[in-house]
This record gives structure tokens, sequence and C-alpha cells, in this order.
């Protein structure tokens, strides 16, 4: 197997990646980044667990190669906060109980925000609608609902302009 | 480790033309991917069986929606999310726009491309049965020649096209359709997002100037058979009628009774029968509608 190098910019840092034509992008941000809050669920696109946000676009990153991301702009979960300040979104999925075992919630918590930036006031089918590629098999998804509702209500008392910075 | 004799390459390239160099020297050998969403899922954990890949993303004139005089042509490389949100596919081609929306999910319809849905050819593919309802035509270019093919002579089974390796699909072109022409858009699936259709139903209908006489009508349906079919014998019974006095029912009797489905898991032939019949009485309610502000025979 040859290898190639790419480059691109993950989480505003630029990387070179030496890697391979038929690797993953879903593995190149586990196990060459080692950005494990990115998690793979089916592997087929269907469960949106390995969502990463590249070129302004949501996307499942187990159905993306390596070389296809060269050159891309990536966000994963672990560029959207950190420890002292989490993004409005983290905050609210933590305060309404959005959260429960946790490993849908990487890829939730991208869709969501994705949506937000789009949509800054999504009714409830728009937020159905927004997150329809990410499964959670715990919540039964209403605290879900209630979390993007509170992130997008504050959001838009706020200056919403954080989402924007970090985007 | 599966070991590999000849190293595996990876071509993106910013032309056409060098595409099609890479294509004519690898042919059968190379892999030529869009999106990847159908593609990597067929390959999944088989990865390493494919030894070299074309990928168009860097060819830019692939990505543009544009009108073109009377007609609309649309890049191979053109996504679900882009047809859908295009303020001129909403005006000219709502079915399509309507398709391409019901795709997937927003991670799938932001990777998806028009050209990849055609390519596969899946029977089931969301595209297929709008597109050919348009009178679609795609544009295959190899180093030798260009041809136009319509989408009813392009898709020959499940899977197959008449695609020749060293050949590749770089634009549909969709004539612009006539002021008074209505569509519907059904598809029957067992949820609404990710979910491969149970049946899928385009149908487009041209009134003549009188907005009361059928001119033209295009009955197309997916997941029915080997490749997406236009019931053609709905032709007879329409053109030249008042939409007013056509008889639902009996149209929608001619879909179920044209149509050869097969039972799979998605539904059996039974059902996907009736379910035709039903949703071809739907559509022709749903353009009555339209075309006059009211319900059917009120």
């Amino acid at each position: 197997m040859n290898k190639l190098i790419i480059e691109l910019t993950i989480n505003n840092k630029k990387r070179k990646v030496e890697t391979t034509p038929s690797t993953r992008l879903l593995d190149l941000i586990r196990d060459d980044l080692h950005l494990t809050g990115t998690k793979e669920g089916c592997g087929k696109g269907e469960c949106g667990a390995c969502t990463v946000i590249m070129n302004g676009e949501l996307v499942a990153s187990c159905l993306i190669l390596a070389p296809q991301a060269d050159g891309a702009v990536i966000t994963t979960i672990e560029g959207i906060g950190d420890d002292k300040c989490l993004d409005p979104v983290q905050e609210a999925f933590i305060e309404t109980g959005a959260v429960q075992c946790g490993f849908c919630t990487p890829g939730m918590i991208l869709a969501a925000r994705k949506l937000l930036e789009e949509n800054p006031h999504p009714d409830e089918e728009e937020i159905k609608r927004g997150i329809s590629g990410n499964l959670c098999r715990c919540t039964g998804y209403q605290k879900i609902f209630d979390a993007i509702k509170l992130a997008a209500d504050r959001l838009s008392s706020r200056d919403g302009g954080r989402s924007e910075k970090n985007a | 480790m599966h070991q590999r004799t000849v190293p595996c390459q990876y071509f993106a390239p910013q032309k056409i033309e060098e595409a099609l160099e890479i294509l004519s020297e690898y042919g059968k050998e190379i892999k030529v991917i869009a999106g990847g969403t159908d593609l990597l899922i067929q390959y999944y954990d088989r990865l390493y069986e494919i030894n070299d890949w074309l990928d168009l993303k860097n060819i830019k004139e692939l990505k543009d929606i544009r009108i073109n005089k009377n007609q609309m042509e649309i890049g191979a490389m053109v996504t679900h999310t882009q047809l859908e949100k295009s303020e001129d596919i909403k005006k000219y081609f709502p079915v399509l726009s309507q398709a391409a929306a019901d795709i997937g999910s927003p991670q799938i319809r932001n990777r998806g491309t028009v050209g990849g849905n055609i390519i596969n050819a899946s029977p089931a593919g969301d595209l297929l049965a709008p597109l050919m309802a348009y009178d679609a035509q795609f544009k295959l270019l190899s180093l030798q020649r260009e041809s136009l093919i319509s989408a009813e002579e392009f898709f020959i089974g499940p899977k197959k096209t008449i695609l020749e390796p060293a050949q590749l699909l770089i634009q549909i072109i969709l004539p612009l359709p006539p002021e008074k022409t209505y569509s519907c858009w059904i598809k029957i699936g067992k949820r609404k997002a990710l979910i491969i259709a149970t049946i899928t139903l385009a149908l487009v209908v041209e009134m003549a100037e009188d907005n009361k006489t059928v001119k033209d009508v295009k009955t197309c349906l997916g997941s029915v058979a080997p490749t997406p079919i236009e019931i053609k014998e709905i032709r007879e019974k329409m053109i030249g009628k008042k939409f007013s006095e056509l008889d639902f029912n009996q149209l929608g009797q001619i879909v179920e009774d044209k149509i050869s489905p097969i039972d799979d898991i998605r539904g059996t032939r039974e059902y996907r029968k009736d379910v035709a019949k039903n949703i071809m009485i739907n559509a022709l309610e749903e353009i009555d509608l339209a075309r006059t502000g009211r319900p059917h025979n009120e």
C-alpha cells in the first residue's frame, strides 16, 4: 500500500498526515490525530456517530476517504469548546440531561450546532430534520430536542456570536 | 493483511480532460468516486480491493447548476443539498428538489451527488424517476467522443447502465418545462430519514394553454422494476383529455397493472402494487388541487 501525505486544517490547526488512499477520514481522525471524540457506530453513514463538520458542512466521516479531505477544514467535537469554556450547545445538553450513554453525543452536538447556525430558531419539525442523520438509542430524543431549544434561546439572547466565532 | 503487488494510486485532477486520460489509461482498474455515499458502503471492509481511485472533487465545472438558453445544465458533482436548495431547481423542477430533500440525511445529502445517484443506478435511486419524468439527458464524455443519452436508454438493469469504462458522466441536461406544468413527488418508505424507497412516483403533467386539457404527461416510478420506468399507457389515457374528466381510479389501476415489482425486505409485490395505485391517485389529486385551487370533482 503506498502512502500519501494530505494536509488539512482540523480544529483550527494545520496538520500534515501520512495516510493511504483507502483510509477513511474517521480512522485518520481517531487513530492518526488521536481525536477520539468522533465515534464509529455503524460505519455505513446511517447513525451519525462519526459526524464532523467539513468545509462548513455536516458529513459522516466514515463515508469519506482521507484523500477526499485533502485541503479541507474540519471541526470535530474537540474543536467547539474546551474544559474552561463549553459551547452553548454543549452546556444545554448537560443541563437538560440530553446525554445518557454519550456515544451519539459528539455527532448530535455537531448536528445541532450546524442546524442552529443555518436556522437560529428551528421549530420541532426542523429540529427533527436537522438531527435526522443522528441516532440516539437512549434518550428517546425528547431531552435532545429540549437541549437544542434551550441552546437556540440562549444563542439568540446572548450575542449569538459565539457559535460564529468557533465555526 | 492483504498484500498488494501494485501500489494503489489516488488521482484528483482539476480538469475533465485529465480525468478522461486517467480513465482511458486505467479503464476498469480504476474506481471513479464522487460523494462516496453509496460506493464506500459497497466497499466497506474491503476498501483494499480497489487498486486505484479517480476522485472528481477538484473539477469545479462539475459542481455548477446553470440555465443555458432553454435548458438546465446540472454538473454531475452537484450534491443533493445543492439540488434541494437551488432556487432555479425549486422553480423549474420542484420534484427533483423535493426528491433530493428526501434522500438520506443532512450528512448524506451534503456528500452524495446527482451523478453518483445516476451511475450507481439502484432501482431505488431517489433522483432517477424525477430525472426521467423531466426528460433528462445525460452527457457522457470519453477521449474520443461526446454523447447525449436519455435516462430511458441509460439504465439497463439493477446497477447496470450503458456507461463504458472510458466514459464519464459529466452533466445532466433538462429542458425547461413550459409554464403550465404541474408535478408531484411521492416517496414511500418505512421512515422519513435514511430509508431506501419502497416505491417512488414522479408525476409531471403539462397542461395546454386553457389549463384544462392535458398536453403531455410523464408517470415515472422507482423501486418497482429493475430500472426506473415510465408508464407510457397513462399518456394515451390523459393526453388531449380534460383534466376534470379524468378517472383517477382507472389511471391508478393502470399504474398498478403495468408495474412488475418484486418481494423484498422493503415490501412485497402485492403491497407495492396496491400502494402504486394509491399514490398515483394521490398525485393526480394533488396536481388537480394545484391547478384549480380546489379538490377534484367539486
